[in-house]
């Protein structure tokens, strides 16, 4: 009886280590499990009783401290092997539930991306819609005005301030943006892994 | 709002600190060098035969990290314990990366022990 109280509360334990680990491949996510589990038992040596178990699993850490080291090490060691904007970011992605940290660094490389991505295609499309691709500036109401980048459909709400230039200056803000971005999520993931092994050691 | 400088044994526990994980990535490959061993069965090695207590659960993201890098590789194997346990062992490229890094670190050790010599452990 005591020993089945033991295995439910390792059972439990393991549960919340799995949940934290969801963001990795279920294959990877079942060896960590599985992996945990042999250990705590070798731990017990064969009398998994509740006191045991919960010895064995303080000294292992909590669920999240156990899923955080996992997770970054794995993200870490990906990112070191394939450094690929899109590593990058699918890493940075599945860093961002475990700490705020990671949630900034998430929403910086999502806007960084994403921005960058906005000159990049502004400077692809605008030789062939010349007249509706540019950076605008749109009169409103009261003397003030708002800006615009990209395309629009109606060119002559506004005024489009860098005719050609928008081609060289949109081209290199994309690059010099995406490759911050980029520097800033590897910055970020390895961060991650020391402030991580930091807080077990 | 003034912070409290650490003490000198915190120092000095900091520094222990580093100077252990610094050797601990040698130190693992190390004890794999003659058998196969669990990740418990690596714990209880190191900090037996080379006092080096980590935390246990940082002891498997290491061997997994090493296991990608392609030092080490691993099999679940079905003890008499009951349950099945997972073995880690060297690898070519692992044995030779831990010859590579004993070599390194007996270097390195033998230098600074050359600079040690003159500090007797009971002088003031």
């Amino acid at each position: 009886m005591s020993n089945d109280a033991g295995k439910a509360h390792l059972d439990c334990y393991l549960d919340q280590v799995r949940r934290n680990l969801k963001v990795l491949p279920s294959g990877e996510v079942e060896e960590i499990v599985a992996e945990l589990r042999s250990h705590v038992l070798d731990k017990v040596e064969g009398t998994p009783t509740p006191e045991r178990v919960e010895a064995a699993i303080a000294a292992l850490g909590s669920p999240r401290e156990v899923a955080r080291l996992n997770l970054t090490e794995r993200v870490a060691a990906e990112v070191d092997e394939d450094r690929s904007p899109l590593t990058v970011l699918r890493g940075v992605g599945r860093l961002a539930g475990l700490s705020m940290y990671g949630a900034f660094t998430g929403l910086v490389c999502f806007v960084g991306y994403a921005t960058a991505a906005a000159f990049l295609i502004t400077a692809v499309v605008k030789p062939f819609a010349w007249r509706h691709t540019g950076l605008w500036r749109i009169p409103n109401a009261e003397n003030s005005y708002s800006w615009m980048l990209g395309v629009t459909d109606n060119p002559r709400h506004g005024q489009e301030l860098l005719g050609g230039w928008i081609i060289p200056i949109s081209l290199a803000a994309g690059l010099i943006l995406g490759w911050l971005t980029w520097r800033f999520g590897l910055f970020s993931v390895r961060r991650m892994r020391r402030s991580a092994r930091r807080g077990r050691a | 709002m003034s912070v409290k400088p650490d003490s000198p044994a915190d120092e000095l526990g900091k520094w222990e600190t580093q100077v252990r994980k610094g050797g601990l990535g040698l130190a693992v490959l190390a004890i794999l060098w003659p058998e196969r061993l669990y990740g418990l069965e690596i714990l209880r090695r190191l900090d037996a035969q080379a006092g080096m207590s980590i935390p246990e659960g940082t002891i498997y993201p290491l061997l997994s990290r090493m296991k990608s890098e392609g030092l080490v590789d691993s099999e679940w194997v079905e003890a008499e314990a009951g349950h099945p346990r997972k073995y880690y062992r060297l690898t070519d490229p692992g044995r030779r990366r831990v010859r590579e890094m004993a070599q390194s670190w007996r270097a390195f050790a033998a230098g600074l022990e050359r600079l040690l010599a003159p500090i007797k452990e009971t002088s003031r």
